[in-house]
């Protein structure tokens, strides 16, 4: 079969036909830069999906969670060894992401006889000040997604990861509207709950090729809000200790949360 | 890094490895006896390597008070008149050490690399009794180069549990690992004899026990002690009143670690103990 590229193409295309199907179901995370940090926010009922990686960055997966947990042991090994044998300043995201998860990840979807990674990440790393704030969306297949600015698009402060195309998109469009780089905590928490919303009601109806309307929003996450659990955590911008990470309990976050 | 270094093996298992070995997969660690040549040398050195300095810790009203004098010695020598041995090892842990420093902060450092990476792989918080379990493997290690008399490490211990019985704990070590939970204080270093002297005193007929002092008597208890240690060894600096140095203190309770300022230490040295 690999003899022959045509093959070879095909079985690609099959692939990622099985993996996106796969990985279509998974509950959207939103992440999102605000004055204080940056605050990564999704809902679910049942598994974890928001990790610390290292001191300054955090990882949020859909997919298979065996397949999640390699790579993200792969990354906590990565970080913390070159953050014990160097310094934590010198453990940086976007090394990490482009020169070692990204090959690794598009070999093994390559290798059409072994088994590919069945995950989606999102990664932030929080900078010093906003604009140093660093968000990558890696594929299964290697591909990466920065927020950085290139020449189709300017520079985001927020990244999101969903499980169609066209629920990221209007994720997107919904944040580049609403999301502001000032924001305070508050605002942040409401804006990716709504962002989550969009991104959820795209995966119902994934025929949807327009933003909801804003009642429509507001009506589908009281009733997501009302039956699953806030799961959320933040990279604290400004803080005396080097972990910046911290986990958010639903609790904490159900009182601001406007109805 | 190049791709070996991402060791996604097929056998993979996130719980059965530790940071330590980790290290070892990678070849990050160094061996843990020098080799047999430099052995049968060393053991024809007459001189005695000293854990030269003071810590010292006891329990008060507001935590545990973690204190030790900033002096940095190679035998006769003063090498260093800021070295910082009270060290943050987590959240609310602090491992305070006497002894070779190449050694006590290489440990130190692994030791806070270490509970860090069973936090985020395992997504839990070590248990005080592991963190205390940890670093007695890290002495029990090092024990080789303890024989050859080229790296003792003598450590204090001291952390918040928040989980089992909700209090401040404190630990004592000695070279090879053993481990003591002190119920009052605990003093280590070659000053440490004076220190120990002056807390069980205090404890004992003291104006109230150690654990009923407010944190001014707290702090001004341990700046006496360092200065009475300091009086008669010459390893440990207690307060150096013309450099205005002064030791390094701090507290873990509840709320976590808190380094109190030099202006702090200061005033309450300017008041109670000058």
């Amino acid at each position: 079969m690999i003899e022959e590229p045509y093959r070879w193409v095909e079985a690609i295309a099959n692939r990622r036909e099985y993996i996106e199907g796969q990985l279509a179901p998974g509950s959207p995370i939103a992440a999102l830069g605000y004055r204080e940090g940056i605050l990564f926010v999704t809902l679910g009922q049942t598994r974890q999906k928001l990790f610390e990686i290292y001191d300054r960055i955090a990882m949020g997966a859909i997919g298979h969670p065996g397949d999640i947990e390699r790579l993200r042991m792969a990354a906590i090994e990565m970080a913390s060894t070159e953050g014990f044998t160097r310094s934590a300043a010198d453990v940086s995201l976007r090394r990490l992401v482009h020169y070692s998860l990204s090959p690794v990840l598009k070999s093994a979807f390559e290798q059409i006889y072994g088994a590919p990674y069945l995950a989606r990440m999102l990664f932030a790393e929080v900078g010093a000040r906003p604009e140093d704030d660093l968000f990558l969306r890696v594929e299964y297949d290697g591909e990466i997604a920065s927020n950085g600015a290139t020449y189709a698009r300017a520079r985001q402060d927020f990244a999101v990861l969903s499980g169609t195309r066209q629920s990221v998109e209007l994720m997107e469009a919904f944040l580049k509207s609403e999301h502001k780089t000032d924001a305070s905590f508050e605002t942040a928490v409401n804006s990716a709950l709504d962002a989550w919303s969009v991104g959820h009601m795209l995966l119902q109806a994934s025929e949807t090729k327009e933003l909801p309307a804003r009642d429509a929003i507001a009506q589908h996450r009281q009733e997501q809000l009302a039956i699953a659990a806030i799961e959320a955590a933040v990279l604290q911008r400004d803080s005396n200790r080097p972990i910046r990470y911290r986990s958010l309990a639903d609790k904490e976050l159900r009182s601001i949360v406007t109805q | 890094m190049d791709r070996s270094q991402l060791g996604f093996d097929q056998n993979f298992s996130g719980a059965a490895d530790d940071f330590l070995s980790l290290l070892r997969r990678k070849g990050l660690l160094g061996p843990t006896v020098v080799s047999p040549i430099l052995q049968k040398e060393t053991q024809q050195q007459t001189w005695q390597p000293t854990d030269a300095t003071t810590i010292l810790a006891f329990k008060f009203s507001g935590g545990v008070l973690v204190a030790g004098d900033r002096r940095a010695t190679a035998g006769n020598t003063v090498v260093y008149d800021r070295a910082d041995k009270v060290l943050e090892i987590d959240r609310n842990s602090i491992m305070a050490i006497a002894g070779v420093p190449a050694t006590a902060w290489e440990m130190a450092r692994v030791l806070e690399h270490s509970l860090q990476y069973f936090r985020r792989t395992q997504l839990q918080e070590m248990s005080v009794d592991g963190k205390v379990r940890a670093l007695s493997k890290l002495l029990r290690d090092n024990f080789g180069f303890v024989m050859q008399g080229v790296g003792i490490v003598v450590p204090i211990f001291a952390t918040y549990d928040g989980n089992s019985k909700p209090g401040a704990r404190l630990y004592f070590y000695d070279a090879m690992g053993a481990q003591f939970e002190a119920a009052d204080y605990a003093a280590t270093g070659s000053g440490s004899p004076a220190v120990r002297g002056i807390l069980y005193y205090e404890n004992t007929w003291g104006a109230k026990p150690l654990l009923k002092l407010s944190e001014q008597e707290a702090v001004s208890l341990a700046l006496r002690a360092l200065d009475t240690a300091a009086e008669s060894d010459t390893a440990t600096a207690g307060v150096d009143r013309s450099g205005k140095i002064y030791p390094v203190i701090k507290i873990v309770s509840r709320e976590g670690i808190t380094t109190l300022p030099e202006s702090k230490i200061a005033a309450v040295f300017k008041e109670m103990v000058a």
